[in-house]
């Protein structure tokens, strides 16, 4: 005889969560573990850093374009960094789109709402279960990619000092909690993703729409980014909180960025759940799985309002005050090329007293009609040499080719005949990374 | 033991709007624990649209609903403890096992389903072999066999079901019979929505009959084949010339021979006894007696078809069953 543990429904040992909710929870939890998606999302979040860094390994080439893509060759920290960026741009839109964007849908597909809404369970069960559970699995995954990232860059690589975004050499350890706290971070956007991803499902019932709408969401925030000069828009998507972890980056941490970030994504999981539910609320469970087929009215009605919120987006990006300008870009740089400018030299065996400065003026300069905002910029600096037997100073300058983003990160790339190739060898003969020629740095733009 | 004051379903006014059409008009049922009713009705008359409502899956725009005692209040809950079935057909997950479903479903009902618990359940209806396979591998009649298994799972004392043989083959169809029999017998009560008349007959105590969302019939087997107009039955016997001379005596037959030799019989169920008895006194053997159109056939034909049922029975056997036939 089989012994069956029945529990009231409604009631708990635990407090705050109700038994309804924690059936519901583990019952989702269950059935998306047993999806082969989900699977293969855990399986490339194990196995995708430690290929990435192998392959890096086996090369010569470096991730330039991604913030410490030039230092992957120096520092583990670097290698798991460069995955978060890939991360905050496309890996967590594509892991949310994955894990949430069918999870009510394809209720509709199976036709099994009529099957889980009549046990003892209620709505609010069933969707605070499905919510806890894609949000459990979504942290999962975002701490093992974390984890594994952390991992396969200090096995092969190793746990190396790494040069921040003010040009200046960070310890392993301050390296090693600064990438941590980085990646835990980006919860908060990743559920905000995963939030969007619930609102698509329920609201067009249509897993495509679901899986792919963060991703497209990512893609449409990627290109606001690079028009427009005012900052409000561009700090209301949830893209741009998973920037928030750059400004820790820095000799001189802004915090700006990760407050924003962090309360933009609230607003954004609080707006998506409350319509989610709103809508799940409402609903009349009226087809089964021999009944009509999807509707595609929904989809189309999404997709015509998500063109008016872009194109509304995209009018509204000029808006407010300006994030990127000639004097932060060239505060950030001159004084960015001052600390690799002093790191070179220690490189090269030259002491350099505590608290050098080099005399600099930097001067920056938009290559386009607008002469604020995120896009390509030259930036001369000029250097006061002290000339000990002559005039007294010997000046010099510098070209940079500045690539500015929206969010005030750069990447500043000199031609290897003012500065040397991307490596240079220091001193006892070890071939190293040339600090000099390519250059990330992060501003404040709030 | 159920205590019987209460019924298990209680339904009144019950309204479902859809833009201008209304579905469901002001529908009252009740079933009492230990009964089976049978819900008829023509396609779009609103079956699956009540059960819809009585499984709270949808919201009425009038009417309230009592299961098992308990006021419902339309968004699942524990108001649907102890109530077990499906509308349409059962839908479960396809990537995992029939097993595994029924211990999803167990879970959400708040408990543990041993492994002796869902192979019970799997066994009642015939899919204890099957338990492990997944379900996309599952015919349509074996996912009606595991809708059926997620009923009992919940040892329900209330059982809703749209269709339930549908699919099925014949031994099973008459397994779910017996099944639902055997339960009402333990003092479960069931509402069984079908089209199979001829399914019905075997199991229920009373119908209901909606037509355009609403109640046209409602009542017990004897009220029914009280009311019913005159049915159809194929009748051969040892002197079919005699029989035919035996039947003109009695005023409320209908008689003639049938196309593919034989007799064609129309009468209620009084008149048929009566004929049947003046056959035994003759001595004329009946070799074949068979109910072609039932009263519930016809009832539910003069209820929801073109001809009420005055025109029933002044039709000829042959036009009756023809008629109602092919009107089913």
């Amino acid at each position: 005889m089989t012994t069956v543990a029945r529990t009231a429904p409604g009631t708990s040992s635990e407090p705050g969560i109700s038994q309804g909710v924690r059936n519901a929870y583990e019952t989702e939890l269950y059935k998306l573990m047993s999806q082969l998606t989900t699977r293969i999302l855990f399986l490339v979040c194990a196995i995708g850093p430690l290929a990435f860094a192998a392959i890096l390994k086996v090369q010569s080439g470096t991730p330039s374009d991604a913030l410490f893509g030039v230092w992957v060759h120096s520092s583990g920290f670097a290698i798991s960094l460069v995955i978060l960026g890939f991360a905050g741009s496309w890996g967590f839109p594509i892991v949310a789109g994955v894990l949430a964007g069918d999870l009510f849908s394809s209720e509709d597909r199976h036709g099994t709402w009529k099957t889980i809404l009549t046990r003892s369970c209620t709505r609010e069960d069933v969707f605070a279960g499905k919510l806890l559970a894609v949000g459990t699995l979504a942290v999962a995954l975002m701490v093992i990619l974390a984890t594994m990232s952390l991992v396969a860059g200090i096995a092969l690589v190793g746990p190396h000092a790494l040069v921040n975004l003010s040009g200046v050499l960070t310890s392993p350890g301050r390296m090693l909690a600064l990438t941590i706290v980085s990646w835990l971070l980006c919860i908060l956007p990743l559920l905000a993703y995963t939030s969007l991803a619930i609102l698509f499902s329920v609201a067009t019932r249509n897993g495509i729409l679901g899986v792919l709408g963060p991703l497209l969401v990512a893609l449409v925030t990627q290109l606001l980014d690079l028009i427009g000069k005012g900052v409000i828009v561009h700090e209301l998507l949830i893209g741009s909180a998973f920037d928030g972890w750059h400004g820790l980056f820095t000799s001189h941490p802004f915090f700006g960025q990760v407050l924003v970030g962090s309360l933009v994504s609230l607003i954004w999981i609080a707006a998506c759940l409350a319509a989610s539910w709103r809508i799940m609320r409402r609903r009349d469970f009226l087809t089964g799985v021999s009944g009509r087929g999807p509707s595609w009215t929904a989809p189309i009605k999404v997709v015509a309002i998500s063109i008016v919120v872009v194109a509304l987006l995209a009018l509204g990006c000029g808006v407010g005050p300006t994030g990127v300008t000639a004097y932060r870009v060239a505060y950030a740089m001159g004084r960015e090329f001052n600390n690799v400018t002093l790191l070179q030299q220690q490189l090269i065996g030259r002491r350099v007293p505590a608290n050098a400065r080099l005399d600099i003026e930097p001067n920056c300069n938009r290559r386009a009609s607008k002469a604020v905002g995120p896009g390509d910029w030259n930036c001369t600096v000029y250097v006061y040499l002290p000339e000990t037997n002559a005039v007294p100073y010997q000046l010099t300058s510098v070209e940079y080719d500045v690539s500015v983003q929206y969010n005030g990160c750069y990447k500043a790339q000199s031609p290897p005949a003012f500065l040397g190739g991307p490596t240079m060898l220091a001193a006892g003969g070890r071939n190293v990374t040339n600090p000099l020629f390519i250059v990330y740095g992060c501003f404040n733009i709030l | 033991m159920y205590i019987r004051a209460v019924d298990a379903v209680r339904a009144t006014g019950l309204v479902k709007r859809f833009g201008t059409t209304t579905a469901v008009d002001g529908v009252a049922l009740s079933i009492e624990f230990g009964s089976v009713r049978g819900l008829l009705g023509p396609n779009g008359a609103g079956k699956t649209t009540l059960l819809r409502m009585l499984f709270g899956l949808i919201r009425p725009d009038d009417g309230t609903v009592e299961l098992l005692g308990r006021t419902f209040d339309h968004l699942g809950g524990d108001a649907l403890d102890g109530v077990g079935g499906f509308v349409e057909e059962p839908s479960f997950y396809p990537y995992l096992s029939g097993a595994s479903n029924l211990r999803l479903m167990a879970k959400l009902d708040g408990w543990h389903a041993g492994s002796g618990e869902i192979d019970d359940a799997m066994g009642r209806v015939g899919l204890a072999e099957r338990g492990e396979d997944r379900v996309s591998g599952y015919s349509t009649g074996m996912r009606q066999r595991l809708g059926l298994a997620a009923a009992l799972l919940r040892r329900p004392r209330l059982l809703l079901l749209d269709e339930p043989t549908s699919g099925l083959d014949p031994a099973g169809t008459r397994a779910v019979a017996t099944l639902v029999r055997e339960l009402a017998a333990d003092g479960v009560a069931v509402l069984l929505s079908s089209h199979q008349i001829g399914e019905l007959e075997k199991v229920c105590d009373s119908y209901t009959v909606l037509r355009h969302g609403r109640v046209v019939w409602d009542g017990t087997v004897d009220e029914l084949e009280a009311q019913a107009p005159q049915s159809a039955y194929a009748l051969s016997t040892s002197d079919d010339a005699r029989a035919l001379e035996l039947a003109a005596r009695i005023p409320a037959i209908r008689i003639q021979p049938a196309a593919r030799g034989g007799l064609a019989v129309a009468a209620r169920q009084d008149a048929m006894d009566e004929l049947v008895a003046a056959f035994g006194d003759a001595h004329v053997l009946i070799r074949r007696l068979e109910l072609v159109v039932s009263p519930l056939e016809s009832m539910f034909f003069a209820l929801t078809g073109e001809h009420d049922a005055a025109a029933l029975d002044a039709l000829e056997p042959q036009q009756l069953a023809d008629t109602i036939l092919a009107g089913a």
